[in-house]
């Protein structure tokens, strides 16, 4: 491979040099075909040319002109495979023998053919390069692909060499040849036929390598029998030179500027260069410039800080001076809070009394005002009820009058008795004497019958009226008890409910009297 | 020049490592202090950083700066500068009292009519002379005190200012002697009402907001007083 890229251009100046020497010095280690490229380039080279015939050179077919090479592809080896080309070699009848026969006679057959055609061929014309028709299907794999990677290329025709410009008068006139011997054509053209078939036969026995593998390509070697030396090839030598590991960096050296000018010499007295009042000047005035910079900034920092601290100072006597007003006042607030709470209470209690007081004398007010109305109706009522009385009345009556009216009863009951009793021996005695009466009747009754009606009647009425009239009597001597007794009852029933009423009405008044000193109290 | 070998070049020069420092401090003090006469001031200020004494160094930039044409020219500041630098001792010498006085750039007139108020002979009580500079500084007896005050507290600045209140007698007297206007019985009567308000207190010291604020009760009783009279 390295030598794969270092040939493409050697052919040019390698190639040509040897054309007269036998091909086979040159070989051809590409392919056959380049070989063949090779060798047919040499007559296009203008040198050689003029040596074979130089009527014939734009007769030439010329594959490998400069500017299509150029154009076509930069490798000339491969440009030979070109199915176009391959057209044009074996319209020349080139080719074949190339690759048959290599050994010196190549040029000769080159000679001969170009001697051959030359008489065929007239003044000018003009061959473009046989190419395939795009529609045509190939034969061969080989050429497909490669009709299928390098697409047509057409040159200008106003450059190219076989064209000619200019006047046609100064150009060289050849008698047009006769017409070639048609058995020769046809000889010619059997052979031909035979050399391509020939040719195809060989390609299609030839092994073909194999594909290439995926993201590979095939390139062409050198595997001739014989190898050639490539002379031109750069002579290398190893050499090796072993450092050691990690050795550190040597400083780079102090860049000192090549010295320029002239040197001149001085002499220097001792004393003459430094004057010291000079040299310290800029040191004095860092020195002092420094100083008094550094020491304002530090008393200006150091007088606010004492200002601050000043204030913070004043500011605190203040306070001390404020808290302790504020502690009097707060004392004095307080104590004059207790005196007003003092005299507050004291005022509450004024006002209490006075309270208390206006309560009594209006208590006692109301209690005079009621008692005076009171008292006069209690006593009217009292006396009314008959709680104030005369004692000797009194005592006649509950002592005295119960006597005097037993003392009377006893004397009637006794009085009456009497009467019953002599009532009793009335009637006895009546009894008796009617008794009598009537027996006494029995023995008049003839005497005196009215006597006895009468009688009877006279004395039957007696007995009843007396005894009406004794009835009577007895009625009325009885009801005297009786309405005594009446008059008793009452009268005693009287006399007790006066006794309760006047307890009673003793009762109330003591209660009241006692509610009386209850409420002057 | 004497140079221990020939130099060449600007790196050569030395800088010893303390003079930054020094000239730091030194540009500070100059800043805050703000002296008339820098040159004098500086003679001061080394001389009492080579003995070790106290700087004569403002602690704070004093804004209003006094100006020695319409005024003594004498500040708080100032005076609290003197008072650092002769607070060590009671007494302190006349001489040196003027050389402090020349070094902070104050002219020497004000020093002797400062003196005239209370002559002495070579040694004056330093807590007086501070009391007279008070006098100096403002008008009234009670903005002096007020200065005594701020100058003599250990409180920090801005605070209550208080001072213990022995001192604040004495000075008050002494000054108060000193005006013809104001009588001894006043004084007498002043203080000891401020002596009730302060016994209250257990640390026996008197602040600025005491004297001020009873200055002001006092004012406004007087006016009480009048409106009822």
């Amino acid at each position: 491979m390295p030598r794969r890229t270092g040939l493409p251009p050697k052919p040019s100046s390698r190639n040509f040099p040897e054309v007269p020497l036998p091909a086979g010095t040159l070989g051809c280690w590409a392919t056959g075909a380049g070989g063949a490229g090779g060798l047919s380039a040499a007559p296009s080279k203008p040198s050689v040319a003029p040596t074979s015939c130089p009527g014939n050179f734009p007769s030439r077919p010329l594959p490998f002109l400069p500017p299509l090479l150029a154009s076509r592809n930069p490798c000339p080896w491969h440009y030979v495979h070109l199915s176009g080309s391959h057209d044009t070699f074996v319209a020349t009848c080139f080719e074949p023998k190339l690759h048959r026969k290599r050994s010196g006679l190549t040029l000769g057959v080159a000679c001969t053919l170009t001697d051959r055609a030359s008489p065929a061929m007239a003044t000018y014309t003009y061959t473009s390069r046989p190419r395939a028709l795009p529609g045509r299907r190939r034969c061969y794999r080989d050429d497909q692909m490669q009709q299928a990677e390098e697409p047509m290329h057409y040159g200008n025709i106003m450059y190219d060499r076989r064209v000619i410009r200019g006047n046609t008068y100064a150009l060289q006139t050849v008698p047009l040849p006769e017409q070639p011997d048609p058995a020769e054509i046809q000889r010619q053209q059997q052979a031909k036929r035979r050399a391509l078939a020939k040719k195809r036969a060989q390609e299609e026995l030839r092994p073909r390598t194999p594909e290439p593998v995926e993201g590979r390509k095939h390139v062409d070697v050198q595997t001739e029998l014989y190898l050639e030396e490539i002379a031109d090839r750069i002579i290398e030598v190893d050499m090796e030179c072993q450092t050691d590991a990690f050795l550190d960096k040597p400083p780079t050296p102090l860049f000192i500027p090549a010295k320029t000018g002239k040197d001149v010499a001085t002499q220097i007295l001792e004393g003459e260069l430094f004057d010291f009042d000079l040299e310290v000047k800029p040191m004095l005035e860092v020195l002092v410039g420094k100083t008094i910079e550094q020491s304002l900034l530090e008393v200006m920092e150091e007088e606010e800080l004492a200002n601050l601290q000043a204030r913070q100072h004043v500011h605190e006597e203040l306070r001390n001076v404020e808290l302790a007003e504020v502690q009097r006042l707060e004392e004095r607030e307080r104590r004059h809070r207790e005196e007003k709470e003092r005299r507050k209470q004291q005022q509450w209690q004024v006002v209490h009394k006075h309270k208390e007081t206006a309560q009594k004398i209006a208590a006692r007010a109301f209690a005079q005002r009621y008692l005076a109305d009171l008292l006069p109706s209690v006593f009217s009522s009292l006396r009314d009820a008959g709680y104030f009385y005369d004692p000797v009345e009194r005592d006649i009556e509950i002592g005295f009058l119960p006597w005097l009216m037993n003392e009377v009863d006893k004397a009637m009951e006794r009085s009456m008795v009497g009467r019953t009793v002599v009532d009793m021996l009335i009637r006895e005695v009546v009894g008796k004497r009617l008794s009598l009466y009537e027996r006494k009747e029995d023995r008049h009754s003839s005497l005196k019958p009215e006597d006895g009606l009468s009688g009877p009647g006279g004395m039957r009425d007696p007995p009843v009226g007396y005894e009406f009239q004794d009835h009577g009597a007895s009625q009325a001597q009885r009801p005297l008890p009786d309405t005594d007794s009446l008059q008793r009852t009452p009268y005693d029933a009287m006399y007790m409910e006066r006794v309760s009423s006047q307890d009673r009405k003793l009762m109330e008044e003591e209660d009241e009297q006692t509610n009386e000193e209850i409420l002057q109290e | 020049m004497p140079l221990p070998d020939t130099m060449f070049c600007a790196q050569q020069i030395h800088i010893p490592p303390e003079l930054p420092d020094i000239l730091k401090q030194f540009t500070k003090a100059a800043i805050r202090t703000q002296p008339a006469d820098v040159l004098q001031w500086s003679a001061g200020y080394f001389s009492a950083l080579s003995r070790g004494d106290p700087l004569p160094v403002k602690d704070r930039i004093e804004i209003p700066m006094a100006t020695q044409k319409t005024d003594t020219g004498l500040t708080q500041g100032l005076l609290k500068v003197l008072h650092k630098q002769c607070s060590h001792k009671e007494y302190v010498e006349l001489a040196d009292l003027e050389r402090k006085w020349k070094n902070l750039c104050l002219p020497v007139e004000k020093f002797r009519a400062l003196l005239q108020l209370d002559p002495c002979e070579d040694k004056i009580e330093e807590i007086k002379f501070l009391a007279l500079g008070c006098s100096m500084l403002g008008g009234s007896l009670n903005t002096a005190m007020k200065h005594l005050c701020e100058i003599l507290t250990a409180d920090p600045e801005g605070g209550p200012a208080r001072i213990p209140f022995e001192t604040f007698s004495y000075v008050y007297r002494y000054l108060s002697g000193l005006d013809w206007d104001i009588s001894a019985s006043d004084t007498e009567s002043y203080l000891s009402s401020l002596k009730n308000s302060i016994d209250s207190r257990k640390d026996g010291m008197i602040g600025l907001s005491d004297f001020l604020r009873s200055k002001k009760e006092n004012v406004e009783n007087l006016e009480k007083k009048t409106q009822k009279t």
